[in-house]
């Protein structure tokens, strides 16, 4: 299995080059740093050239990626001219303040969407399962930021007291205590749960119904197994082998930024840094957050495969 | 003659659907007796599985399930569930055809024998279930059984599957095992060897089997007494004797005489013409008319009732009288 794991890492290297040069290319492509000072030319001589010089301007645009390699590979990713920070610097405050929302969604999310998969999967077509299945439509076809002003409208505003209204912040998330901090994680995340729940559940529902028909689950009942222990026993076990992929996706993504859902909750992740710096053309800070998300991605990918070995005996890691 | 083991009178299934009731099962009514093999034979969509799952009450809950099903004077369909449940697995246990997918794929065939004998000996210890599961696999064949229990389903073969299946159903000793084409998803080779070993457990374990099939060259090497079952219906029940070379009834005939001969005396394979009809909305009179080469007016108006020939021998036909006269030289 170490083996296994060494050579899933090793070949994912070459995927992340080719990805990186590949986003490098196409933001330096179709942004201009220079836009600004070309205007106030000659008068601004020396900010341009400082200019050229941070985003190494003067090399050709397709060798351009090499020399971020360079500095990357020594683990200098540059700095973020809109946030005026190293890049890494923001990279490791803006992925905290991430996860603090991300891991309790990710958490509480997969934990409802399981139990309500079991709910509908032990009873489908009947009036309990049709409501799960009307309300998970509801939550799938309101996108993030109607969902996400909603719950800020119904319940921000309305208990004021409760959940607050609070000026933008862009530092790490800290100073302040466990509960405040909960108060503060409650709404983003609800949001996050109720997007993931609604999708996720549908997944679980179709694993769960066809792991149920499977003729091993008819020969555990012949045996007298008690209905309870074939569902949570002979039936879960199998039915999670296609959802732990689907888990270890969402749990990337979660990692990586709710771009919408933070920016209106003004959280200071790494969805709204990466949505100023795609604004503000900031290179460096782009490619910071797609090599993190990338690497989250493939870390991920492998965790989940992995994992699969663990619960399904025919898959062997050679 | 001894008390019956399980006496099924007037069973009917149906499946609700949107088109409305699929009849699968429609008044059916027989015995077995201990120690005794009853094979059930007939097409696809006979009814033969569904009784034996309606006998395990192994239906989904909006299945419409009437009759009644006497084990050892007990009613299981007017049973509760828990109890039905001990009944299962330790009274009367089941092998499914297709053993690739009938054991689950995560846990080892060791564990599921284990879990099998511990579900009905609640003070046995797992050491000595797990003896258990290797002393029956070595029972049923299984080679090196120490080293095989370990092992997952997926590195068994099928025939070695079912093998482990049997193992199970055995495991506590049933008094009625309910095999379902237990060979029918096996090769030819392997099959003769599945049924030898359900031989051997009859013989070791004295309990009745109810052998689904419908492979009639396996029934005549295994069975004490035949029933044959067409769209849901009995057709003809009878000795090995009565049905092979007595039969009074068409489709038995027609049957006997779709077999294959592997010894070449037959010229040509004789099918039975047509499809069997749509249990949806049967057709009025007899079922089996449509394909029948006997059929006559009365065939169309009115459903023949099941008509006693001799003591154990009955046949669903208007004709069945005038068939006697036939019956010297069958199969034909």
């Amino acid at each position: 299995m170490f083996a296994y794991i060494t050579r899933r890492v090793l070949a994912t290297v070459p995927l992340l080059v080719v990805a990186l040069y590949l986003v490098h290319v196409m933001v330096s492509a179709t942004t201009d740093p220079l836009a600004d000072f070309r205007l106030c030319l000659p008068r601004c001589q020396d900010g341009f050239d400082q200019i050229v010089e941070n985003y190494n301007l003067d090399v050709n645009l397709w060798l351009r990626p090499f020399t971020w390699f360079e500095s990357a590979l020594g683990g200098d990713l540059g700095r973020s001219e809109s946030l005026g920070l190293p890049v890494t610097t923001i990279l490791w405050d803006r992925g905290i303040n991430t996860a603090m929302i991300a891991v309790p969604a990710f958490l509480v999310g997969s934990i409802v969407a399981l139990l309500l998969s079991i709910y509908s999967a032990r009873r489908p077509y009947t009036k309990g399962d049709y409501a799960l299945t009307g309300l998970s439509f509801i939550g799938f076809a309101f996108p993030s930021f109607v969902m996400a002003l909603v719950l800020q409208n119904l319940l921000a505003v309305q208990f004021e007291n409760w959940f607050g209204v609070k000026p933008f912040n862009t530092g790490r998330k800290t100073g302040e205590n466990f509960l405040e901090l909960a108060r503060d994680v409650f709404l983003p995340a609800l949001t996050l749960i109720i997007v993931g729940v609604a999708a996720d559940s549908r997944f679980g529902r179709a694993s769960m119904i066809e792991t149920l028909n499977q003729d091993y689950i008819r020969t555990a009942r012949a045996k007298g197994v008690p209905e309870k222990t074939v569902v949570w026993k002979h039936a879960l076990r199998n039915a999670l082998i296609p959802l732990v992929t689907l888990w270890a996706l969402n749990f990337s993504a979660l990692l990586s930024g709710a771009v919408v859902t933070e920016s209106i909750y003004s959280w200071p992740g790494l969805g709204p840094a990466f949505l100023t710096s795609i604004g503000e053309a900031d290179v460096d800070l782009v490619l910071g957050i797609v090599i993190f998300s990338a690497v989250l991605t493939v870390a991920f990918n492998l965790v989940a495969d992995v994992l699969y070995g663990i619960l399904d005996p025919r898959i062997r890691f050679d | 003659m001894t008390a019956p083991l399980l006496k099924v009178d007037h069973l009917t299934v149906g499946f609700p659907s949107k088109a409305g009731v699929v009849g699968a099962v429609t008044d059916v009514s027989f015995e077995i007796h201990p120690g005794e093999v009853l094979a059930v034979v007939g097409e696809s969509g006979s009814g033969k599985s569904v009784t034996a799952l309606a006998v395990m009450r192994l239906h989904s809950k909006s299945t419409h399930i009437s009759g009644s099903v006497m084990f050892n004077d007990t009613d299981l369909l007017a049973l509760p569930e828990d109890q039905m449940r001990a009944i299962r697995g330790r009274d009367i246990a089941m092998i499914f055809q297709d053993p690739m997918t009938a054991l689950n794929p995560v846990f080892t065939v060791g564990m599921q024998i284990v879990e099998a004998i511990l579900l009905h000996h609640h003070d046995m210890t797992k050491q000595k279930a797990w003896e258990r599961a290797v002393e029956l696999l070595d029972m049923v064949g299984v080679p090196e059984p120490r080293r095989r229990a370990a092992q997952y389903p997926h590195e068994f073969s099928g025939g070695m599957r079912q093998r482990a299946m049997i193992a199970m159903a055995i495991s506590n000793d049933p008094k009625l095992l309910i095999a379902d084409e237990p060979t029918t998803a096996l090769d030819v080779t392997v099959q003769a060897q599945v049924m030898e070993v359900l031989h051997e457990v009859k013989r070791a374990t004295g309990s009745a089997i109810m052998l689904i099939t419908h492979d009639l060259g396996l029934v005549a090497g295994s069975a004490d007494r035949v029933q044959v079952m067409y769209a849901s219906r009995l057709f003809e029940t009878g000795s090995i004797d009565e049905i092979f070379y007595e039969s009074r009834n068409p489709y038995t005939r027609a049957l006997l005489d779709s077999i294959p001969d592997l010894e070449g005396t037959k010229d040509e394979l004789h099918p039975i013409p047509g499809n069997p009809p749509s249990l949806l909305r049967p057709p009025a009179g007899c079922p089996f008319r449509p394909r029948c080469s006997m059929a006559i007016e009365l065939c169309r108006e009115q459903t023949p009732a099941l008509i006693q020939i001799a003591n154990s021998h009955a046949s669903r036909c208007h004709r069945a009288d005038e068939l006697a006269v036939l019956a010297a030289g069958a199969p034909a």
